[in-house]
């Protein structure tokens, strides 16, 4: 899913939380109390922000699905090379025209709440992402039934052959399975009930949420007592808090100390690869933008590597299209080399001259007004002026999808499937196509791998479809970062994953 | 000799204020010149420079961009004083016509802009600014308008509480029994009489401007990346601990340029103060 989407409500006002930030308070032995009934110790976690809410359905934050990740359950999963893997489904088949899958669920799975999961539960989550059109029915678009015959068994019926299903139902925790009566009640927005690892114990707004270790967990009891999610925005407090053995593990670490970090023996650095990306779009309904040979300037005149190092600091790869080596949808891609005179060729053969462009940036992702600068001034080099305009990322996204902009950057994140990367980005009917690409050619090969149950053959589909989306500029894409987190040295069994999914349930603290 | 020149010699006798002085005359130059004398440009990005510690070639070192922060600041200096002296004369025009409105004529029109003054007060000025700026937009002009608009209430009181004090001394009264109107008495009489707490307030709201403008751009409020300012400069500087120079050198401006304004207010307070005046005047002639 989309990053931007992901993370709407992580604090508008990145810098006023900053200015504002007094120090956390630190009250580890507080937060240790709350573990309930739970024998081993409990992991404290620091977490950037605050979820805006605990509906994995509804939320569209990434500081809430760091959290449900551990409390929510998916019928599949991906493992840490992103193939999925059973989870509350123990097995599926599909029928022999590929319209028809069924899932056999696993037995003796309980809610947190003691009451039995069912195939009921499936049907009436995934009835409810599509009947109530929540964020991600779109992942639904090819499914045409959802039913379960038995209390064990769900039928998901396709219109046509999605060789992506599984992970559309299973690549995140915004298609977790539910439970209606926590749903009507309206509980699931502040105390979920799920069927994870860990249950929430506690919501204390502004401060942290604590989750009980679930003992009748059908993966097996975690071993530490439960998490405890504290809110630390500022990456400075947090990497001070690590250091200082105030807390057991972050993700807000800033790019910048991630080498200082790495010689620090307290503090065990993990970086992941990530099937995210940053990439530029330049808004093709307005001139001359429009043009092939502009765009295709602009992806040369950029230095790929100049803008990863100033805003990742080396935890990065560039990459020239979306999906990163590490997956094995790859293609390599490398047409755009830093040529700042072949740049300069294209915009001639444009008839453009004395270019402006209004490059639109959001405080919420300060990596894009760094970037936004540094970009500025490559393209002053081809005598192209770039403009930043920097936006809370509410305003940012309304201007968006108004399309009121000529450039824009932003980052994907999460993805897995091939078609998560391309379709809803550059097929001319993809809700999020806001660049307003269209080639018919691209949209064939877009729909033509969607049901494309060949793997090998799906492969070279998205070769081709991604080769020439490349060609054309629709993105220019930028690098793949890595996910960087950090933790102490006595959380062990703990691994950075590429999804940026943070699972506690393996892990165990060592005294 | 006339009184302004007395007040002016006054003035450069004292060695604070005089250091106050010559630091704004320096930031004057820097603004003025800035672009002529820096070694590098604003936005000259090379990655491969990024955060070098001061040396020989980078005074100030470089900037998470490798930009030089040296010209950086120097650059900033002339937004900030934009910012500072367009958004103290919105402020000084406006309170000053609200102050002698006020103070002169009283009643229903001291009444309503009173109240509107109040209204005003009760927001913390940063508060206020904020708000403001969230309402037009960040940017330059929306930053000027917004500090001189926080800004006003304290010129309309400084400017009332004198107008109180002159509108009934003899000569306004004079005035009024000859037929002159208010107007008139306003421009020739009143307001040459209430001038120095208001060049007082107005050295001293100049520092309160600088501070504002950086507190707005830290924000992310004020001026907008890739144009340098001091508070931006912090900002940016924030994520980088190890790298002192980005927040000292920018920080150390703010400071010496509020320093200077303030010196000089003071200064001016006691050469405009009547009573303060004729003790530095004994002090002349002994």
């Amino acid at each position: 899913m989309r990053r931007a989407a992901r993370w709407i409500s992580a604090g508008a006002a990145v810098g006023l939380l900053a200015a504002c930030s007094t120090g956390e308070g630190v009250d580890l032995d507080g937060d240790e109390g709350t573990g309930g009934d739970a024998t081993g110790e409990v992991l404290v976690a620091a977490i950037a922000g605050e979820p805006d809410q605990l509906d994995p359905h509804r939320t569209s934050s990434y500081f809430s699905f760091q959290v449900l990740e551990n409390v929510f359950d998916t019928l599949v999963e991906p493992d840490e090379n992103l193939e999925m893997q059973p989870a509350l489904a123990e097995s599926w088949e599909v029928s022999d025209d590929q319209l028809t899958w069924t899932f056999d669920l696993r037995d003796g799975v309980t809610w947190h709440d003691g009451s039995d999961f069912t195939a009921d539960d499936v049907v009436y989550s995934y009835t409810r992402i599509i009947d109530e059109e929540l964020a991600n029915a779109w992942r639904f678009a090819a499914v045409t039934e959802v039913s379960a015959p038995d209390d064990d068994t769900v039928v998901i019926e396709v219109a046509q052959p999605s060789p992506n299903l599984l992970s559309s139902i299973g690549g995140f925790k915004g298609m977790a399975i539910v439970q209606q009566e926590n749903v009507e009640s309206g509980d699931i927005v502040t105390a979920p009930v799920g069927t994870g690892p860990f249950s929430v114990a506690d919501y204390a707004a502004g401060e942290a949420i604590d989750l009980t270790a679930n003992a009748d967990w059908w993966g097996g009891a975690p071993e530490v007592g439960g998490v405890t999610f504290r809110f630390v925005p500022e990456p400075t407090t947090a990497v001070a808090e690590l250091t200082a053995g105030d807390v057991h593990w972050t993700d807000n670490v800033p790019p910048q100390q991630v080498s200082d970090l790495e010689g620090n023996d307290d503090v065990v650095v993990g970086a992941a690869a990530s099937n995210d990306y940053w990439y530029l779009a330049a808004n093709q309904a307005r001139p001359p933008f429009d043009d092939v040979r502009v765009r295709q300037a602009l992806a040369y005149a950029i230095d790929r590597e100049a803008i990863a190092q100033v805003t990742q600091y080396g935890n990065a790869t560039v990459n020239q299209l979306a999906i990163p080596e590490t997956s094995g949808w790859y293609t390599a891609y490398d047409t755009y080399s830093h040529d700042p005179a072949r740049a300069s060729e294209l915009l001639e053969e444009a008839g453009v001259d004395g270019l402006e462009i209004d490059m639109m940036v959001t405080s919420e992702y300060p990596e894009t007004v760094t970037a936004a600068q540094a970009i500025a001034s490559q393209l002053a080099e081809i005598g192209v002026t770039v403009t930043p305009r920097e936006l809370d990322f509410a305003t940012w996204l309304d201007e968006q999808g108004q399309g009121n902009f000529d450039l824009l950057m932003l980052s994907w994140l999460g993805n897995i499937d091939p078609d998560d990367f391309y379709y809803a980005q550059h097929h001319s009917t993809g809700s999020f196509n806001f660049q307003g690409y269209a080639n018919p050619e691209v949209d064939a090969l877009l729909d033509e791998a969607r049901t494309e149950t060949d793997e090998a053959a799906r492969k070279d589909l998205y070769a081709e479809a991604a080769t020439q989306i490349a060609d054309d500029a629709s993105y220019v894409y930028l690098y793949n970062p890595d996910v960087v987190q950090a933790w102490v040295p006595e959380l062990e069994g703990y691994e950075a994953r590429g999804d940026g999914a943070i699972r506690f349930r393996d892990v165990s603290l060592a005294d | 000799m006339s009184a302004s020149t007395s007040a002016w010699r006054l003035l450069l006798r004292s060695p604070v204020a005089v250091a106050g002085l010559g630091a704004l005359g320096l930031l004057v130059v820097l603004a003025l010149l800035g672009p002529v004398l820096v070694p590098y440009g604003a936005n000259a990005v090379d990655v491969t420079r990024a955060l070098q510690p001061p040396s020989g070639a980078h005074w100030f070192g470089t900037d998470d961009l490798g930009r030089d922060v040296l010209s950086r600041v120097v650059l900033a200096a002339r937004a900030s004083l934009q910012v500072s002296v367009v958004s103290v004369s919105i402020a000084l025009v406006l309170g000053v016509a609200l102050g002698l409105v006020a103070g002169y004529f009283r009643g229903w029109a001291d009444a309503v802009a009173m109240r509107v003054v109040d209204v005003l007060f009760a927001f913390p000025v940063m508060l206020l600014a904020i708000a403001i700026v969230a309402v037009l937009g960040p940017g330059l002009t929306t930053a000027m308008i917004a500090i001189g608009i926080v800004y006003v209430p304290v010129f309309a009181r400084v400017t009332r509480a004198s107008v109180l004090g002159v509108r009934e001394e003899p000569y306004v009264r004079a005035a009024v029994a000859i037929g002159a109107g208010p107007l008139r008495i306003i421009r020739t009489h009143v307001l040459p009489n209430v001038t120095a707490p208001i060049i007082v307030q107005t050295s001293l709201s100049l520092a309160f401007a600088i501070l504002a403008e950086a507190a707005l751009s830290f924000l992310g409020l004020g001026i907008q990346p890739p144009e340098p300012s001091w508070g931006r400069m912090l900002f940016d500087g924030k994520g980088f601990t190890g790298s002192w120079w980005m927040s000292v050198f920018p920080g150390l401006a703010i400071f010496v340029t509020v320093l200077a304004f303030n010196l000089v207010g003071d200064g001016l307070r006691d050469v405009l103060d009547p009573r303060q005046r004729s003790v530095l005047e004994s002090r002349r002639d002994r």
